[in-house]
């Protein structure tokens, strides 16, 4: 197993994090725009609260995955900034405004004023775009439409992404996205007591994991003539995961169903684990097929094992660190040594008009 | 525009844009650490008022420094994917632990802004010595980074092909000792003399008591710490220049032709067409003697490099006068600030010029990074990697880059509005209610 290989199942593994946490939280700005009628103002707040302590460091893992792609594939990470030009700078507007927009509305002095409304509005708009662009750019990827020749980008700038399957994986990105937020925001409403939102977010969950999984499945209908490299890498390796990943879903489902919301969390995190993860499994060895390859896009094996070792080191600064957030944050049990004083009641979080 | 002028323009846009906030994310936790750990062990309720005040301006600006430098990190790659095929494979690593700092920096500020009612005041006191150190580690790291455009080092080219990458050398390498201490002293600097024109300017406004007394106090303190050290640092970063890049020394001191006792140029314009500084106030042998301790030395001037080596002197001279300038108005300000505050038995001056010139000190520090960070930029042109990698050959051959320039400009201006109503909002809004620690009651939350 050559280090690059490690490296690029670390990557692989950021990439998972980035989308269960970071996907969420754009999924929380999707429901934002549904955050209309009487139980408006209390689903803001649960979006916020949410949202606040933690969407900076969810945030991180992308630049974890792009510092980590130019650093042990530095060519592969060249020609995706040139043939995805288009989708990536879309996502990069999407990904600014998002967090702009989020600490304009929250952090307003007045929480009515039509400015917060609107900066409410571009918060929802650029959470529904970034992941739909992001989708398209790595269905782009695996589809091997990406063409190149001694590592010049041979592709038109639109052929690679403006597809019917890279279309549909954008799709089911935001799908995706919105449900493992559905899941969480049930969560955090259920420990707040407020089944009424609870129930909601289930309800809602479970429509956008259904509309998820037909997307899906529609991507894999179309995988044999749109992305064969990734239709081939399934069949041969990865057909163990893809039945576990349809599995999984099917659990989540249920777990939803019966109310079992904790229970939920977990499963649409492994769910999503297992997609990415039969991805990359079908994709081998291949980062941008059909020619660049884990060998050919390497970095010299010395640097990448010095980026593997600090790495570690940083991991063992991190994950503590991002256990110790969200035990504070997310979990109902915190961290011990941690002084916490008495949870909030619903009613009290519902008076809070800024966190 | 042609494509490589919009790349450059969108990508020093960003920078400046950024720059602002990286510098307000080294120095502001520090201020808030200092001033949380004051109220604490002295029990003052004002200190805490300023830590509270000051965490949510923090979360603002680090919101919009967090995004900022995402758009940086994109556009190494969707603007300059030749140089960053390049400096990706040498000098990843600075970037990698970059990246880890800031993570760092991000999970201890969620549980700093979020955490005033879950944690312990100590432990919420703790949570601020991460996120300054981690502030401070990134800015060494990145500019650790830039400093290796200036000086690479760490690798061989053999056959065109970059072998032998020592990733520890470049990150290492011979400008950094230099230009990281000078960036993060900046920073300390900016955002010292920065919070400081702020309170100077309640106080112009008739506002003097205790809190005013005490916000202006601490960010002069930093202030006042920094900016001898800076200009030391700054003297040290030219005088390094002789040898590691003479052409940008020739083109920060406006000298045209390589010559014995050098004269300091101090001002006006550095015309590349005619080959002079026009409307400069000249001091014989001056540039020699600064540079070297010796009247007589030679200095290179721009005419031992081919034309096409050649940066721009113009916007380069400029920049670098115009940021000596600004240090050295703060420095004055800083050291009559003290002479007046000792003068006056250990009372906060309140002189109406002195707080005027404070008032001047925090914009004119932030000019200094952005005038320090073009001199370095223009300075090293037309290079992107000094000697090895040109920038109009880095530049990427994906179309519409006016278009990408003129989004990206209107995004920046967007922000920057909408950033600075929120801030005077934040400024005018009441005086945080603040309980000390030891009450039983929660801290007030709301207006905070």
């Amino acid at each position: 197993m050559s280090v690059a290989f490690i490296a690029l199942s670390i990557l692989w593994l950021g990439l998972i994090a980035y989308a269960v946490l970071g996907g969420a939280d754009f999924g929380a700005g999707i429901w934002n725009l549904f955050a209309v009628g009487p139980q408006a103002k209390r689903q803001i707040q649960l979006i916020n609260k949410a949202l606040g302590p933690v969407w900076e460091a969810n945030h991180v893992w992308l630049i974890f995955l792009i510092v980590g792609l130019f650093s042990v594939f530095p060519s592969a990470f060249a020609i995706l900034s040139i043939a995805l030009f288009i989708p990536l700078t879309i996502a990069l507007i999407g990904i600014v405004l998002r967090g702009s927009a989020f600490i304009f509305r929250t952090y307003a002095i007045d929480t009515t004023a039509p400015i917060t409304t609107w900066w409410s509005r571009v918060f929802s708009t650029a959470s529904l775009v970034t992941p739909f662009f992001l989708g398209a750019a790595a269905a782009a990827v695996a589809s091997g439409k990406i063409e190149t020749t001694n590592g010049n980008v041979q592709t038109d700038l639109g052929a690679a992404w403006m597809t019917p399957f890279a279309l549909t994986i954008g799709a089911m990105a935001i799908l995706l996205c919105a449900t493992l937020a559905a899941v969480y925001l049930s969560v955090e409403a259920h420990n707040d007591h407020d089944e009424t939102l609870a129930e909601m977010y289930r309800i809602r969950a479970l429509i956008a994991g259904a509309i998820t999984a037909v997307l899906g499945t529609l991507g894999l209908l179309l995988s044999p003539s749109e992305a064969p490299i990734l239709w081939q890498g399934l069949l041969n390796r990865a057909l163990p995961v893809v039945i576990a990943t349809m599995l999984i879903g099917l659990a989540t489902a249920a777990a939803l169903y019966y109310r079992r919301y904790s229970l939920a969390r977990i499963l649409i995190i492994l769910e999503t684990a297992f997609l990415l993860g039969s991805w990359g499994l079908s994709q081998y060895p291949y980062i941008i097929p059909p020619h660049v390859t884990i060998e050919n896009a390497a970095n010299d094996p010395n640097v990448i094992v010095i980026l593997l070792i600090s790495i570690g080191i940083g991991m063992v600064l991190i994950l503590p660190a991002l256990y110790y957030l969200f035990s504070v944050f997310k979990l109902s049990t915190p961290a011990p040594d941690l002084e916490k004083k008495e949870e909030h009641t619903a009613s009290e979080v519902s008076q809070e008009k800024s966190i | 525009m042609p494509d490589l002028l919009a790349a450059r323009a969108q990508m020093g846009t960003s920078l400046a844009f950024h720059i602002i906030f990286s510098a307000l994310g080294v120095g502001l936790p520090l201020l808030l650490c200092i001033a949380e750990g004051l109220a604490l062990f002295r029990k003052d309720k004002t200190w805490m008022m300023l830590a509270h005040r000051w965490a949510r301006a923090a979360a603002i600006l680090f919101a919009i420094g967090a995004v900022s430098g995402t758009i940086l990190s994109f556009e190494l790659g969707l603007l300059w994917p030749t140089y960053i095929k390049f400096a990706g494979a040498v000098v990843g690593l600075p970037f990698a632990l970059e990246g880890f700092a800031f993570f760092i920096e991000a999970i201890f500020l969620g549980l700093y802004l979020y955490g005033w009612d879950r944690l312990s005041p100590r432990a919420h006191w703790l949570c601020s010595f991460p996120i300054w150190i981690s502030g401070l580690a990134s800015a060494w790291f990145i500019v650790s980074a830039n400093s290796w455009m200036n000086t690479p080092a760490g690798f061989v080219i053999k056959n065109g092909k970059v072998v032998d990458i020592n990733p520890i050398q470049a990150m290492l390498n011979p400008g950094t000792p230099f230009e990281t201490i000078h960036m993060i002293l900046a920073c300390y600097v900016a955002t010292g003399f920065g919070v400081a024109a702020v309170y100077a300017f309640g106080m112009l406004r008739g506002k003097r008591d205790d809190y005013y007394r005490k916000g202006l106090m601490l960010a002069m303190v930093m202030g006042v710490i920094a900016i001898p050290l800076q200009i030391i640092s700054g003297d040290a970063n030219a005088r390094f220049l002789v040898d590691a890049q003479p052409a940008k020394l020739a083109a920060m001191e406006g000298v045209f032709k390589t010559q014995q006792g050098a004269p300091l140029e101090i001002g006006g314009l550095a015309d590349p067409n005619t080959g002079k500084v026009i409307y400069a106030l000249e001091i014989p042998r001056g540039l020699s003697i600064l540079a070297t301790f010796n009247p007589n030395s030679t200095i290179k001037g721009l005419d031992a490099f081919a034309p096409a080596d050649r940066p721009n002197p113009l916007p380069v001279h400029t920049s670098f006068d115009g940021m000596v300038a600004s240090g050295f108005f703060v420095l004055f300000i800083a050291l009559l600030f003290w002479f007046l505050y000792f003068l006056k038995k250990r009372t906060v001056p309140t002189n109406r010029l002195l707080l005027v010139g404070i008032v001047l000190s925090g914009p004119l520090s932030f000019l200094a990074i952005e005038l320090g960070w073009m001199v370095t930029e223009f300075g090293r042109q037309p290079w992107v990697i000094y000697g090895y990698l040109r920038t109009k050959d880095a530049v990427t051959t994906a179309p519409w880059l006016n278009i990408s320039f003129l989004i990206f400009t209107l995004i920046y201006v967007l922000l920057a509005v909408a950033l600075t109503r929120l801030l005077l909002g934040v400024a005018r809004s009441p005086l945080p209610k603040v309980e000390m620690p030891g009450n039983t009651q929660q801290p007030e939350r709301a207006g905070v």
